[in-house]
């Protein structure tokens, strides 16, 4: 069978040739020599084999690759792969130790589709060290990027490893005791600078030590220093390595049980430590997953460092916080929830879509996104009236009358996503699309519901529970509450229209809010409308008349209320929200350009001659005294030479038109045109890098000229020095361009536009800024249904590669559209390609998606706009690049920007400098060789009623994935791409607030203060707990933190920005010659939260633990930035 | 005195003698002195007399003898009261020339050095005369400090005038000497040829003179060290802390500590007297009482138990409710309040103080974390090692930037000067004891059992072991509670 359908091969076609159009462009534009290379420095690649290949820069590795995933799993494949590598069978190297090296890391990257930086990055060394009884072992150098890779990969990294060495014949590392306590000691600390996700205890650091056949090293990554053993021969550095712990703790301890699979499968000795690890702790399994007293058990996880200004919007799974709903829409899913849009506006705007909220389960974080379908909030305004509130239009009216949020609304949840997280189940509300499935079993008519008497009597007739919409929140209140109710009301209410008018008294009221009944509050009298009090009395067993229908109705109810309510009504009534799940603000959502600190328009080195700004038109003015050129500034950067005429040049091409290349030498020995990486006489690197005098005057005015550009923009700014290895500058023309279109670029070359990831399957034109024409002419004919597309309103499914942008996307887009066309023309001297004006030119556009972290971009296009702050992809698009939606944020470039631009030149030279790289540009998105995480994604329409009471059930996700649709039973066929479902719609993919109020509020009180007022107005939230955990875990840590940083702070010349680590007897700078030299820490950067802290530590009555920490530090704060001689003078001393 | 001399003199008043009180009487350097106290402050209605009643009521020192005398302290040194800093970058430069300048003066007697801007002015200049290949010398606090490819040491020193590189080779006399950022050094040698660079032959600290003589009392007082109470902790050792409340006042005294106790008349605190709140992440949960001021309040109680003729010292830690930065000034008029005692003085970190005529630094310590890091060989389980190497420099925190937070006051609090007599420390839980040309060093442990960190650490601490200091003989000797 295929792997796609025709229309999709026709798709993929027409990206493919989109993107050699443009490739065909930059290599033309290339090759005139004015840049690094003379083509495009983003090679494209089809499929895995190939990125890894490209990657790893091993010549038929990609073959070797394809051969071994036909036969095997990836795993055995990676291990396979890495075997025949170290045994010489593919590659060439010239020492064992390199081909090893080699081995480990092309293991990693297949493991990782070929996509993270870790295998390039995270693992940066591989040497070998001699045991006591002179043995050879590996030693393998992890550094901080490994984390990219997983903990599957960090892992696995090491069983490879191990596999190699057995196939070269080594011997397996032997510690020594002290190496063995040195590893205790320093995983530890790092656990106490930065995060692990298990804590190893010490004996299990010291069983895999003393065990693994491989010596697990790894690069200082942290500043810190062990303090035990320290100088050990064997480990180079006492700084904290953080890689040694991220691949013991996260890797080897959490992934045993995977690893252990490998191992046996391998028949490896050496490795049965894993057994005593798998058995000692369980710490995956030991938390979410088993929930044996089925009953919901509140996590508070997600509570943890709670930070000023991003407000708690439910405590743990406490009532009035948001109740879930299971299911997808078009635009959940892949760790994305959603919420009615008209709750993020009774949010006080805190949520838009795209903001990252952190929840209880099942996952850490997820994004957030409007879904109208769902419910609403309900909310009690200050004259007492209960609102349910289900449009945007009413929130925005009444949210200013709130005085209790009485219930968020819902929030949907996907089962992938339960799957995913391996989180047992927690009990589904009782709702519409699990009662018309109850229904159907009772009978094949379609019935219709009007009122609440339609409901009653189709439950009596056909013995179905009530209707979802008629049942109330009866698990909120107690059977005695139930009775209470019963009995005020049937004594003093009446019946007036249908309505039922109730005299205002405090403990029925609040039943009734708790219940979340609509009402009015007038003249001291609660009116409920009619409907409401027709269920409401039925279901506390009155009579329409409002009299007690039976003899002794409250004898022997069920401790449970809806129960109780059940057999009060003579209907099965069903809980309405079990589950609420707590949730608070994570990190606002991201939609913004891309711009280094400071904003550089150009990749050229201007020193110091730049000023602060690093402007290059200061610097073409500058002269460094009266006697110097003009002009003329002295900058170290790389040298070239023309291979024709000899010439040295810092230029790509040369005067004499042929394109030069790096010119290294040894700078000691004075030994020039050196081919070698180390210097034959003494033996230390090479490098073409040198400090040369440049006429940035005559360059800038050349350049201009050359343009014929005129000077119309207001700032220029390069880089104070190039960071890269061969320092080759960007040609200046580039910059003077890009300032005029006002665009910045980043390290690479490209310029980058930042978006929050968010889901999407289907799509609505209207929505999205198309036409009827427009979508056909992108190549869609037929909605989700297979009709054709008639109306801009028709739900249609996403092609994978297509992503929808923000507005404020676009129209950076645009300029750099322009930018490019002018490049083209003007510097390039070829015809402009996107003439684009409008954001209508820009749809249809390629465009590189690429994550941090990682050094692989995804082709896409450009589908259309949104409001929404966020960018709305494929999830598939999304899990190409190794990201999903829990509130990660990623770039787009545009094709041709990156494929021009981008070189490896001008990355900087240093660990991690290649992560956030377009070094390979997937094609083509194969759904098996994305990230898994993606296979899990739901696609049904509607999930079965064996679902629901499998959650009732507390069941594993596991239990029921027979009978639900998941892309991972789909792939390898063309379903893998097409005919995807979700259960519930959303109008507006962009509906509620545009941007988070975290975002729009100016300053940290602003932010504070109306953190702390949603709290006091949220039911489900405890202010006074968010007061104290904002204290706990954000000022406490500043002020103490920044208390420390004064006392121990380095300083800095204003002038030339030298940094000292103390100040120099001198005073001034001995840099620059006397610049002012001032502090880098100041008071008020100590002090800015101690006030405020104080007042709502007092305000909220945290504990006096706390508050007796806060009151301690402004007494140190008082002792260090005040005089005892000056501040005891008060009145009296002048008296 | 015969023994039955003894008997009969007590018998004639109507008392019988056990074999202990006997022991103790007769082994006393004053047995009729002290037979006439005893008889004084026995019950009438009392029979028998025991060893404890000897030790409670005639050895403890009562309004006679050594113990009797009134105190005889002094502060020479204490930033109470006298914090000038406001944080601004001006104190933070006259804070490190201050340092310069009192360190360096001590060594200009030794060397006659030259300022460094008068060597990089040669630089440059073609032929050196003859007079440039002599040795000469310059005085610099450390600002850098390197190792280079080739396993030179390269340290670079400044002065008011400017800044020079300072090159040890590897293969010299002097390339194991350890040199600490920021501390002030004498360094002699040539300057190379090309300028800029200074090869050194020879360093030198500012040092204690080999000359130094220690002070001693005339009256045989004693005085005992004590640091790191941690009142509060869950891991306070509570009993040992009574037991050497009762030890001091003369409850189960053993034979040999009877006389020390006699004489005994000064406690010296070296800070920590409470666990604190806030002092490290996470340690409300290893809190037994929560509440700062409650952490004090028993304190205090313990502190009333003291005799009154014992006076005490108390300097603060970083575990106190004072400033962390560091010169720390007394606690506060709130928490002194709460000592009813008027027998304690309260002084800052580090504090000096003359205590009959015998000079003492007290410094709580923090330097030593900065120390044991950054010095090779330095370690947690002998700290009078690192003491020593801290009176070597003649200063008591000279790494800036690290552990220690430090407050710009005018004057560097940390120089060692006037030279002190004993330096007392605590901070690390540990007891070490030295004494360095006539100075005596020593840091007196802890009342602390092991807490998590130091486990995690693995750092041994050694908890209710005290220093005494015969202030006349300059004798230690370490009396240990508990098991």
């Amino acid at each position: 069978m295929p792997k796609t359908s025709e229309a999709q091969e026709l798709y993929f076609k027409k990206l493919e040739n989109e993107f050699l159009k443009c490739r065909d462009i930059a290599n033309k534009a290339r090759a005139q020599g004015y840049d690094p290379a003379l083509q495009s420095e983003v090679p494209s690649a089809t499929d895995l084999a190939e990125r890894v290949e490209v990657l790893m820069g091993v010549e038929g590795l990609a073959v070797h690759i394809r051969f071994c995933e036909e036969k095997m799993s990836r795993e055995e494949a990676s291990l396979q792969v890495a075997a025949d590598i170290a045994a010489g069978l593919v590659g060439k190297f010239d020492k064992k130790v390199d081909a090893i090296q080699c081995a480990i890391r092309t293991a990693v990257a297949v493991l990782t589709e070929g996509v993270v930086a870790a295998p390039l990055e995270g693992i940066s060394q591989v040497s070998l060290g001699k045991n006591d009884d002179g043995t050879d072992y590996i030693k393998v150098y992890f550094a901080g990027p490994i984390r990219s890779a997983g903990g599957t990969a960090e892992a696995l990294a090491v069983l490879a490893a191990d596999y190699v060495r057995r196939k070269v014949g080594l011997a397996p590392y032997k510690p020594r005791d002290i190496e063995v306590e040195r590893y205790v000691e320093e995983i530890m600390l790092y656990k106490s600078i930065a995060s692990l996700q298990y804590t190893p205890t010490d004996d299990e650091i010291r069983l895999i030590v003393r065990n693994c056949p491989i010596c697990i090293d790894g690069e200082p990554t942290e500043q810190e220093e062990v303090q035990g053993y320290r100088n050990l021969e064997r480990i180079e550095t006492n700084r904290v390595r953080g890689g040694i712990a991220l691949v013991i703790a996260e890797g080897i301890i959490l992934k045993a049980p995977k690893v252990k699979k490998h191992v046996d499968k391998l028949k490896f000795d050496g490795w049965e430590f894993l057994d005593k690890i798998i058995a000692g702790s369980k710490p995956a399994a030991s938390e979410g997953s088993k929930e044996d007293e089925k009953k919901i058990k509140p996590k508070d996880k997600f509570l943890a460092d709670l930070i000023a200004g991003r407000p708690v919007f439910g405590h743990p799974s406490r009532p009035g916080g948001f109740r879930l709903r299971y299911g997808r829409s078009r635009n959940t899913g892949f760790a994305t929830a959603g919420i009615h849009p008209a709750s993020m506006i009774i949010m006080d705007d805190f949520i838009a879509t795209g903001t990252q909220l952190k929840v209880e389960r099942p996952g850490k974080a997820a994004a957030m996104v409007p879904v109208d379908s769902l419910e609403g909030p309900t909310v009690k305004l200050f004259n007492g009236d209960v609102v349910y509130v289900d449009d945007v239009k009413s929130a925005i009216a009444i949210r200013n009358d709130i005085t209790e949020i009485l219930d968020n609304g819902e929030i949907i949840l996907n089962y992938g996503d339960f799957l995913e997280n391996n989180h047992t189940f927690v009990p589904s509300p009782y709702v519409e699309e699990w009662w018309s499935q109850d229904l159907a079993l009772k009978t094949a008519e379609k019935v219709e519901i009007k009122t609440a008497k339609d409901a009653f009597e189709i439950s009596e007739k056909y013995d179905v529970p009530l209707h979802p919409e008629y049942t109330y929140m009866w698990h909120d209140i107690t059977t005695e509450d139930v009775v209470y109710l019963s009995k005020y009301i049937s004594k003093n209410g009446r019946i007036e229209e249908g309505q039922l008018i109730l005299p205002l008294e405090p403990r029925s009221k609040r039943i009734l809010e708790l219940l979340l009944i609509i009402q009015k509050v007038r003249d001291e009298k609660v009116i409920i409308p009619p409907d409401y009090t027709y269920t409401l009395t039925r279901c506390l067993g009155l009579d329409t008349d409002l009299s007690v229908k039976d003899k002794s109705p409250y004898d022997s109810l069920d401790a449970h209320p809806w129960n109780a309510v059940s057999t009060l009504s003579g209907v099965t009534v069903m809980e309405r929200a079990p589950a609420r799940i707590g949730a608070r603000m994570g990190r606002p959502e991201k939609s913004k350009l891309r711009e280094m600190k400071p904003p550089v328009h150009v990749l050229f080195p201007v020193g110091d001659a730049g000023g602060t700004r690093r402007s290059l038109l200061d610097a073409s003015s500058y002269s460094k005294s009266l006697s110097d050129k003009i002009g003329e500034i002295e900058v170290e950067m790389g040298k070239r030479r023309c291979p024709d005429c000899g010439a040295i040049t810092i230029k790509n091409i040369c005067d004499c038109g042929a394109h030069t290349v790096p010119y290294y030498g040894c700078p000691d020995c004075k030994i020039e045109g050196l081919k070698t990486e180390t210097c034959p006489r003494c033996g230390k690197p090479t490098t073409s890098n040198v400090m040369q005098k440049v006429n940035i005057k005559a360059l800038y005015a050349k350049a201009l000229k050359d343009l014929g550009e005129r000077e119309n923009f207001d700032i220029l700014k390069g880089v104070q020095g190039l960071i890269s290895k061969e320092k080759t500058p960007e040609p200046l023309e580039k910059g003077i361009l890009r300032a005029k279109h006002d665009v910045y670029v980043f390290k690479d070359g490209t310029i980058r536009y930042d978006l929050s990831d968010v889901p999407i399957t289907h799509f609505i034109p209207r929505e999205v800024g198309l036409t009827v024409e427009k979508v056909k002419g992108l190549g869609y004919d037929k909605d989700i249904y297979g009709e054709p597309i008639t109306s801009p309103e028709q739900v249609i499914e996403l092609r994978v590669q297509d992503i929808i942008l923000s507005h404020d996307c676009s129209s950076y887009l645009i300029k750099v559209c322009a930018f490019i066309d002018d490049l083209l023309e003007k510097f390039y001297h070829l015809p402009a390609y996107y003439n684009v004006s409008s954001e209508d030119d820009l749809i249809g556009q390629l465009v590189i998606g690429l994550a941090p972290h990682t050094s692989a971009g995804v082709l896409g296009r450009i589908l259309g706009f949104t409001n929404a702050s966020a960018g709305y992809a494929h999830p598939f698009f999304h899990a190409a690049k190794r990201r999903n939606c829990d509130g990660d944020e990623d770039c787009v470039m545009m094709l041709l920007d990156g494929l021009i631009n981008f070189s490896l030149s001008y990355l900087p030279d240093r660990r991690g400098g290649k992560m956030d790289a377009p070094l390979v540009l997937s094609m083509r998105i194969d759904p098996k060789e994305i990230d898994k995480e993606s296979h899990n994604i739901d696609v049904m329409a509607r999930y079965p009623r064996e679902f629901y009471l499998a959650t009732r059930d507390f069941k594993s996700p596991k239990d029921v994935e027979k009978i639900i649709d998941l892309v991972s039973k789909r792939l390898g066929t063309p379903a893998q791409y097409e005919g995807f479902m979700f259960t519930h719609g959303t109008s507006d993919i962009a509906a509620g607030p545009a941007n988070s109020a975290y975002k729009t509020l100016g300053t940290m009180e602003d932010k504070l203060k109306a953190q702390l007022e949603l709290g006091r107005r949220l039911r489900a939230v405890d202010e006074k707990d968010v007061a104290e955990r904002v204290i706990n875990s954000h000022f406490l840590p500043d002020l103490i933190g920044n208390l420390r940083a004064f006392s121990t702070q380095q300083m800095r010349c204003v002038k030339c920005g030298a940094k000292f680590r103390r100040p120099p007897l001198t005073g001034t700078c001995p840099k620059c010659k006397g610049g002012r030299i001032i502090l880098t820490v100041h008071e008020g950067a100590v002090t800015k939260y101690m006030e405020v802290s104080l007042s709502i530590a007092r305000e909220y009555g945290v504990p006096k633990y706390t508050i007796q920490r806060l009151e301690l530090l402004e007494l140190s704060i008082q002792s260090l930035f005040q005089n005892d001689k000056s501040k005891q003078m008060g009145l009296a001393d002048f008296m | 005195m015969h023994d039955m001399d003894i008997v009969k003199v007590l018998a004639n008043k109507g008392y019988i003698l056990e074999p202990d009180a006997l022991d103790m009487l007769k082994g006393s350097r004053d047995p009729d002195e002290l037979i006439g106290r005893l008889l004084s402050g026995l019950d009438p209605s009392a029979f028998i007399i025991s060893g404890k009643d000897v030790a409670r009521i005639a050895i403890k020192p009562a309004a006679t003898g050594i113990a009797g005398t009134p105190p005889d302290i002094r502060i020479l040194k204490d930033i109470t009261n006298n914090s000038t800093c406001i944080g601004d970058y001006d104190e933070f430069v006259g804070y490190f020339r201050n340092r310069f300048s009192i360190l360096g003066d001590m060594m200009r007697n030794r060397i006659s050095s030259r300022p460094i801007e008068s060597i990089l002015k040669k630089k440059g200049m073609r032929s050196a005369s003859s007079s440039e290949k002599n040795e000469i010398s310059i005085i610099g606090i450390v600002s850098d400090h390197r190792v280079t490819a080739n396993g030179h040491r390269l340290i670079e020193v400044e002065d008011q005038t400017g800044s020079i590189s300072v090159l040890i080779m590897k293969d010299s006399d002097i390339c194991d000497m350890p040199v600490l950022l920021d501390e002030v050094i004498g360094v002699t040698g040539v300057p190379a040829s090309d300028g800029g660079l200074f090869i050194a032959s020879s360093i030198i600290y500012p040092d204690v003179p080999y000359t130094n003589v220690a002070r001693h009392s005339d009256e045989p007082a004693v005085a005992a060290l004590i640091s790191d109470v941690h009142v509060g902790s869950d891991t306070f050792l509570e009993d040992n802390w009574l037991s050497f409340l009762d030890w001091i006042n003369g409850d189960s005294v053993s034979d040999q500590d009877a006389d020390l106790v006699s004489r005994l008349k000064y406690i010296v605190v070296a800070g920590d007297l409470v666990d604190g709140i806030g002092i490290y992440p996470g340690q409300d949960k290893e809190l037994h009482i929560l509440d700062i001021y409650d952490q004090y309040k028993k304190t205090a109680e313990y502190f009333d138990q003291i005799p009154k003729h014992i006076s005490v010292v108390i300097s603060p830690g970083n575990h106190d409710a004072v400033r962390q930065a560091e010169p720390q000034p007394a606690l506060p008029e709130e928490i002194r309040s709460m000592f009813r005692n008027d027998n304690i003085t309260f002084v800052g970190n580090p504090a000096a103080v003359e205590i009959e005529g015998v000079r003492f630094l007290i410094y709580h310590g923090r330097s030593i974390d900065d120390m044991v890091s950054n010095l090779p060989g330095a370690s947690y389980s002998y700290p009078e090692k690192v003491m020593v190497e801290l009176l070597k420099r003649r200063h008591l925190s000279p790494i800036y930037g690290g552990r220690v937070m430090i407050a710009p006051e005018s004057k560097d609090h940390f120089v060692i000067d006037p030279l002190p007599d004993v330096i007392h420390s605590g901070h690390v839980h540990t007891v070490g004891i030295c004494r360095y040309r006539g100075v005596l060093l020593a840091n007196s442990g802890t009342w602390q059992g092991q807490t998590e960190f130091q486990k995690r650490m693995n750092i041994q601490p050694d908890p209710a072991r005290i220093p005494l200091v015969d202030l006349k003989s300059g004798e230690v000797s370490v009396i240990k509670f508990g098991e």
